[in-house]
């Protein structure tokens, strides 16, 4: 990585002694930025082109760990019905998440933009909750909020009466971790897109008569778009693709995609290897989708230039 | 959209420290533009977002039309500001901008546009409301700032330096807009600047603040002709001060006795003469200073490039003096000239203790 940098600086500087000699700036200038990018490039091409490559190969049947290779659709329709459920099961979760997680980080990047002691604080307990894994995030949610957990026990309320929410048929648990860790990254995200605007366009617009929920709506949300657009794309993407909290705070069925994907590939059964890439290949669709939507949404607002 | 805005010793301090506005007391009439000028930090600023809402005083009363607007938030007080940076909301076109202050009093949007392509025609920018407000330029930006503001109709306009940052020409045209607007819709302006000439150019009156204190409020001319103090006279970049005596209503210093103008008496005592140095005419020795001047025998000391004037530096025995000329004329250092001092033009003002 480090010598391949190297190298690429070294074509920088020959870029532009060529345009000192008098070589078309424009041509040599536009290859030095590519030489810059390429090892960067190449890398991720390398990781996520070469995973996906080889999951659709595997998917369809070309490269299977026992016996003949052939091109078939087999393993998108070996798991039919879990599939479709893992689908409808994923989309949920990711939507509420993504969903509560806007709603609930806007509102905190409000909070810390307003710059009173409050914001600060909010400020930084999103920031303390960033680099926290979604894994502690997630046992800490089981301990707490199963039928033998913590605040039950606290509360004096016996396991059975304690409503579901660590493995409910509503995936509560799951959301709520989500939540709480995504609702940080949009507020600390948002925040910052805010601090360095909005307070000016604030007071002008209440100087134009604007109250303050007609600030909010007509000033304040709109500049803050963008920036939700692109946390709720990151957002959406990585509930539906992560695996652990599903499969800690989750029940055991229907299985989302990701718990679905890896049950199959780590399965006894070594025909099961093409039918978990399949999952994964239309996780990948999946996401790809929304990321092309919330792209056009992104280029429908008018900040986005 | 013409009110009066009275301050009634207006006083802001932030954090204990030093007054940055200090019982500031003034009266805006009907339709007149007050420009607050004063070097930076002299609290012109400050005084203006006291008005805005956007701050408020430490102690003191603003009235608009008689009435205490304290404790009245910044969207009821009928306040528009233009700030030096235009500060369109990149979100909506240039119309929409215009019409923002009718879409949120809950004007139907078809109604709003029309009433805001209006203003945008009193700006000279008809055809501009589709735009998005980043085909814009610096002084387009501002145009729409400003029709903006008058959109909503403000009971005052509150300008803060929104000229300064363009470029000479363009702030030229402006001022031409300004005067424009002022003449059609009549508002009540309150304008901050630090530029002299602005001020001259844009207000009838002149509040004049250091370091939070109102120095004087008057009209251009006379923070000019007859400044009150001789900060004043140094704010307003006045050169020529010549320490003296004030006996029996005539000035005596080592330019001579000037007597006050007519109609005017001055105090005994102790005293500064200040005259503009655009008022002091130069002539060649012989020739006798004309009724109403007075005239001394003075050395060209030193000579300053000005573009196309040029400024002169004279010894008057102790005394200095100082001049304007077109940068064509020839004088040169060590030259004898006559000066001629207008009686009309002088004022005295109490000197600095120490």
């Amino acid at each position: 990585m480090a010598r391949s940098g190297a190298r690429a600086v070294g074509t920088t500087i020959t870029a532009l002694d060529r345009q000192a000699a008098g070589v078309s700036p424009r041509g040599s200038r536009r290859w030095s930025s590519i030489a810059l990018v390429a090892p960067a490039v190449l890398i991720a091409l390398f990781v996520v082109g070469g995973g996906i490559g080889f999951s659709l190969v595997q998917s369809l049947g070309l490269l299977p760990l026992v016996g003949e290779a052939s091109l078939s659709l087999d393993a998108y329709l070996a798991n039919g019905d879990d599939l479709v459920r893992g689908i409808g099961l994923s989309l949920a979760i990711a939507t509420a998440s993504t969903a509560l997680s806007c709603i609930i980080g806007l509102t905190a990047a409000l909070v810390i933009t307003q710059g009173r002691s409050t914001g600060r604080l909010v400020a930084g307990l999103s920031a303390f909750t960033i680099p926290i894994p979604h894994l502690v995030g997630a046992a800490s949610v089981g301990l707490l909020l199963s039928d033998a957990g913590i605040i039950p026990r606290i509360l004096g309320i016996p396991g059975t009466e304690w409503p579901d929410i660590v493995g409910g048929s509503w995936w509560i648990a799951v959301v709520l971790e989500y939540t709480w860790k995504e609702s940080a990254f949009v507020a600390l995200v948002v925040a910052g897109v805010l601090a360095s605007r909005v307070a000016r366009y604030d007071e002008t617009a209440a100087l134009l008569g604007a109250s303050r929920a007609r600030r909010l709506r007509h000033v304040v949300i709109p500049l803050a778009r963008p920036a939700v657009i692109v946390s709720a794309i990151i957002i959406f993407v990585y509930t539906l693709g992560s695996y652990e909290v599903a499969w800690l705070l989750g029940r055991p069925y229907p299985e989302p995609l990701p718990v679905l994907a890896f049950r199959l590939f780590t399965s006894i059964t070594l025909t099961a290897r093409p039918e978990a890439a399949a999952v994964a290949v239309v996780t990948t669709l999946i996401s790809l989708a929304v990321v092309a939507l919330g792209m056009a949404a992104l280029r429908r607002t008018p900040l986005w230039k | 959209m013409s009110a009066t805005l009275r301050l009634d010793a207006l006083t802001k301090s932030f954090d204990g420290r030093a007054n940055a506005v200090d019982a500031v007391s003034l009266t805006v009439e009907p339709g007149e533009c007050l420009a607050i000028l004063g070097p930076s930090g002299s609290g012109k600023s400050s005084v203006l977002r006291a008005i805005a809402g956007l701050d408020s005083p430490t102690s003191g009363r603003i009235l608009v039309d008689g009435t205490d607007v304290a404790g009245v938030a910044p969207e009821r007080r009928g306040m528009a500001m233009v700030f030096q940076r235009p500060l369109l909301f990149p979100h909506l076109s240039v119309l929409d901008n215009v019409a923002f202050a009718a879409t949120v009093a809950g004007t139907p949007r078809g109604e709003a546009r029309e009433d805001a392509r209006q203003f945008l025609a009193l700006v000279q920018l008809e055809g501009f409301g589709s735009r998005p407000v980043t085909a814009l330029s610096g002084g387009q930006e501002q145009r729409v700032a400003l029709a903006r503001a008058l959109a909503a109709r403000p009971r005052v306009l509150l300008l803060d330096e929104p000229f300064s940052a363009l470029d000479p020409e363009l702030r030229a045209d402006m001022h031409e807009l300004l005067g424009q607007l002022r003449e059609r819709l009549k508002p009540t302006v309150v304008m901050v600047t630090h530029d002299r000439d602005e001020a001259a150019i844009v207000a009838d009156r002149v509040a004049l603040l250091r370091t939070g204190r109102l120095l004087q409020h008057d009209t251009v001319e006379r923070l000019y002709t007859r400044p009150a103090s001789l900060d004043v006279a140094r704010l307003m970049g006045g050169r020529i001060e010549v320490a003296g005596v004030v006996r029996e209503g005539v000035h005596r210093s080592p330019l001579g006795s000037i007597e006050a103008p007519a109609g005017e008496s001055w105090p005994e005592g102790e005293s500064v003469l200040v005259v503009r140095h655009e008022a002091v005419h130069l002539a060649s020795p012989p020739v006798p200073a004309p009724q109403g001047m007075t005239g001394v025998t003075a050395v060209v000391t030193a000579r300053h490039a000005r573009g196309p004037r040029a400024a002169i530096e004279l010894a008057v025995g102790s005394a200095t003096l100082a001049a304007e000329v077109p940068a064509s004329r020839p004088l040169t250092i060590g030259q004898e000239v006559a000066a001629h001092i207008p009686r009309s033009a002088c004022t005295v003002v109490t000197p600095v203790p120490g």
